[in-house]
């Protein structure tokens, strides 16, 4: 069920929270499975400039966002909520596949809101759809892990 | 939906910022009170004229010197200022959201606004140039160039604290002049915290003063003899009776930017959607206290027969009214919040009188903004829904004058042309929006409608940085305005040389 009319700030926030405990999971995961280490601490810098350039973009474009409205409806943020805990002792094929649940529901996430701010100046749709396109690219190398 | 937290606790003791020096004031204090919570987070001095009188003598003894500072140099000292902006956009945000009552995304927007002024002024070495021309006469060249003039004044309004004071201090110090700001004493932090970045963006001593205070400081800035020119922005009676008569009287340049009734026609064409998801923003951003606010809604039949003007209007509005309706409003630093408070009581009673007028003289009252639900659990003080009136005419009060608060008024022209006069009944001239597919109709609007700022399928006809902040009629007073190349001109005195070597 989608919530009412979502501020940008909201969004920012989410995704601000979304790529910090990606940063947080894969950081974890390579002290887990030091044979992936590289990967995995590569992905967690990954999220945090991700986290970065979406900020950066929403600072220097809010004055357009306010224009248009409130245009972020049709979403239910607890839909792209993934649960990224990984037990004591978790092993290697179970982390990854929390790993690629939370790829998808963050891939879906940020394709979603560049669908809904598409009316928006171009550089806030296009921050969204390369943090989309940096997560399928990690989702295909995640596969290879396995 | 999270809470941001707030960027400072308790209360701050603010203090005066002159020749480099916080220094404290020996005028009485005033509480600064957080509209949402009701909470005093801050004290501001009301400053004396001796006070403001120091400020303008150390501008003055600065000011030969930072005149000779290369402008390269000047604007180095901007670069930084800019630098540190964005490093504390965050914490200048919140402070907006806890000063004023505006919602956490219209405090960031108003940041990046500002931001935006100091990034245009450091165009200052290209943008003062001056012109020249070789051989007016035999062996004879003739040019222009600009030059500073010496200390400013600049009045901050309460609605934009953090902006507006940026629509002209970065371009009067880039020029070579030094400034006094005097912020809104309702909500003067952000000033401070600007003034604390230019600090330490190395802004030399005394070219960038903040004098906290009220009448006494505006008074002794008018009449001040070393104040060579003025920049207001507030309301019409203060600007045009006050500040400009004054400025006048004493000789000053003065740019008045002051009150608003702004009008957004509809034309029959218009994307419903589209133009109502923007006139949200535009009626009830910034709680509707704003001087670029739409505040008349006019639905024009033009080509329509009276069947089809009914069933228009009544698209129109009922979308208009039903995302109203949809707001929440709350604290803004609440993300969930779409709109927060009115920035203090009187205004909320100010806006409650006129939406009693309307009820008085007949309009009809579709959406009550005095009844509203608030999403946190606050004071309700400050607070006040969205209000729709229908049945407005161009004769009530709610249709002529300027409420600053989130009121509405539905309105019907038969023609655009009968709309364009409507406009012209209003004594202000700030902004107004076409909503249109028509490029016809467009045209037609910018080109005769006496406004200064246009909106074409636009709810806020605010100018960028790099344009001039225009106005017309009741709307401004003063001949050059803020913003772009006439800040330039404003804060420069053109010389003329004419130059021939024996």
């Amino acid at each position: 069920m989608s919530e009412g009319p979502l501020t940008a700030s909201a969004i920012i926030s989410f995704s601000t929270n979304l790529e910090a405990r990606s940063a947080g999971f894969y950081r974890e995961l390579a002290v887990c499975f030091p044979q992936h280490e590289d990967a995995f601490a590569g992905w967690a810098e990954d999220c945090e400039k991700s986290s970065m350039q979406v900020t950066r973009t929403y600072q220097e474009t809010i004055t357009d966002a306010l224009e248009a409205g409130f245009s972020f409806s049709g979403l239910s943020l607890a839909a792209y909520e993934v649960d990224v805990d990984l037990p004591p002792g978790i092993d290697l094929d179970r982390a990854l596949g929390k790993a690629v649940a939370l790829e998808e529901g963050a891939i879906a996430f940020y394709q979603d809101v560049a669908e809904r701010s598409a009316l928006l100046l171009a550089t806030i749709p296009r921050a969204f759809r390369r943090v989309a396109r940096t997560r399928r690219r990690r989702l295909e190398k995640l596969g290879a892990l396995r | 939906m999270a809470i941001l937290e707030e960027p400072f606790v308790g209360v701050l003791e603010l203090q005066n910022y002159v020749d480099g020096e916080w220094v404290d004031s020996e005028g009485e204090r005033r509480d600064v009170v957080n509209p949402a919570t009701m909470k005093t987070i801050a004290r501001v001095p009301i400053s004396t004229q001796d006070e403001f009188d120091a400020a303008v003598e150390a501008a003055q003894a600065v000011y030969p010197e930072w005149r000779r500072t290369p402008p390269l140099a000047r604007v180095r000292c901007l670069f930084r200022l800019k630098e540190l902006m964005e490093e504390h956009f965050e914490e200048l945000s919140r402070v907006q959201t806890m000063e004023h009552g505006k919602t956490i995304d219209e405090s960031r927007g108003e940041t990046r606004r500002g931001i935006e002024m100091v990034e245009v002024a450091t165009g200052i070495p290209t943008l003062m140039m001056g012109y020249n021309l070789e051989d007016i006469a035999s062996g004879i060249d003739e040019y222009l160039i600009r030059q500073p003039l010496g200390v400013f004044g600049i009045i901050g309004p309460f609605n934009f604290p953090f902006m507006v004071p940026l629509w002209f201090a970065p371009f009067a110090v880039a020029t070579g002049n030094c400034v006094v700001v005097k912020p809104s004493s309702e909500d003067p932090i952000s000033q401070v915290k600007i003034v604390e970045l230019a600090e330490e963006a190395g802004i030399p001593e005394g070219v960038w003063n903040v004098v906290n205070g009220g009448r006494d400081v505006v008074s002794a800035m008018l009449d001040h003899r070393d104040i060579k020119g003025v920049c207001f922005v507030g309301s019409t009676p203060v600007g045009r009776d006050v500040v400009y008569e004054r400025c006048g009287a004493t000789g000053k340049r003065v740019i008045c930017q002051c009150g608003a009734k702004n009008y957004a026609v509809v034309m029959p064409d218009a994307d419903i959607e589209r133009t109502v998801a923007s006139c949200m923003t535009s009626f009830f951003g910034n709680t509707g206290q704003r001087c670029l606010a739409n505040a008349n809604l006019l639905v024009v039949g033009e080509g329509l027969d009276a069947a089809s003007l009914d069933a228009f209007y009544k698209d129109v509005v009922d979308a208009f009214v039903e995302a109203s309706s949809r707001i929440t409003i709350g604290y803004g630093l609440d993300e969930a919040v779409q709109m927060g408070p009115l920035r203090d009581r009187a205004k909320v009673e100010r806006v409650l009188s006129y939406i009693q007028k309307g009820i008085d003289e007949g309009a009809t009252l579709r959406l009550d903004g005095r009844q509203f639900e608030l999403v946190n659990d606050l004071p309700r003080d400050c607070f006040l829904g969205p209000t729709v009136f229908e049945d407005v005419t161009p004769e009530m009060a709610i249709a002529r004058e300027e409420i600053f608060g989130p009121v509405a008024c539905m309105m019907v022209a038969g023609s655009l042309d009968e709309a364009i006069d409507m406009i012209h009944g209003s004594p202000f001239g700030n902004a107004a929006s076409i909503f249109t597919d028509s490029g016809r109709w467009a045209r037609e609007f910018q080109y005769r409608v006496e406004c200064g700022n246009i909106g074409v399928n636009i709810g806020i006809a605010a100018p960028m940085a790099f344009f001039p902040f225009s106005g017309m009629k009741d709307s401004f007073f003063g001949d050059l305005h803020g913003q772009g190349q006439e800040a330039v001109r404003f804060f420069t005195e053109s010389k003329v040389v004419i130059q021939r070597w024996f």
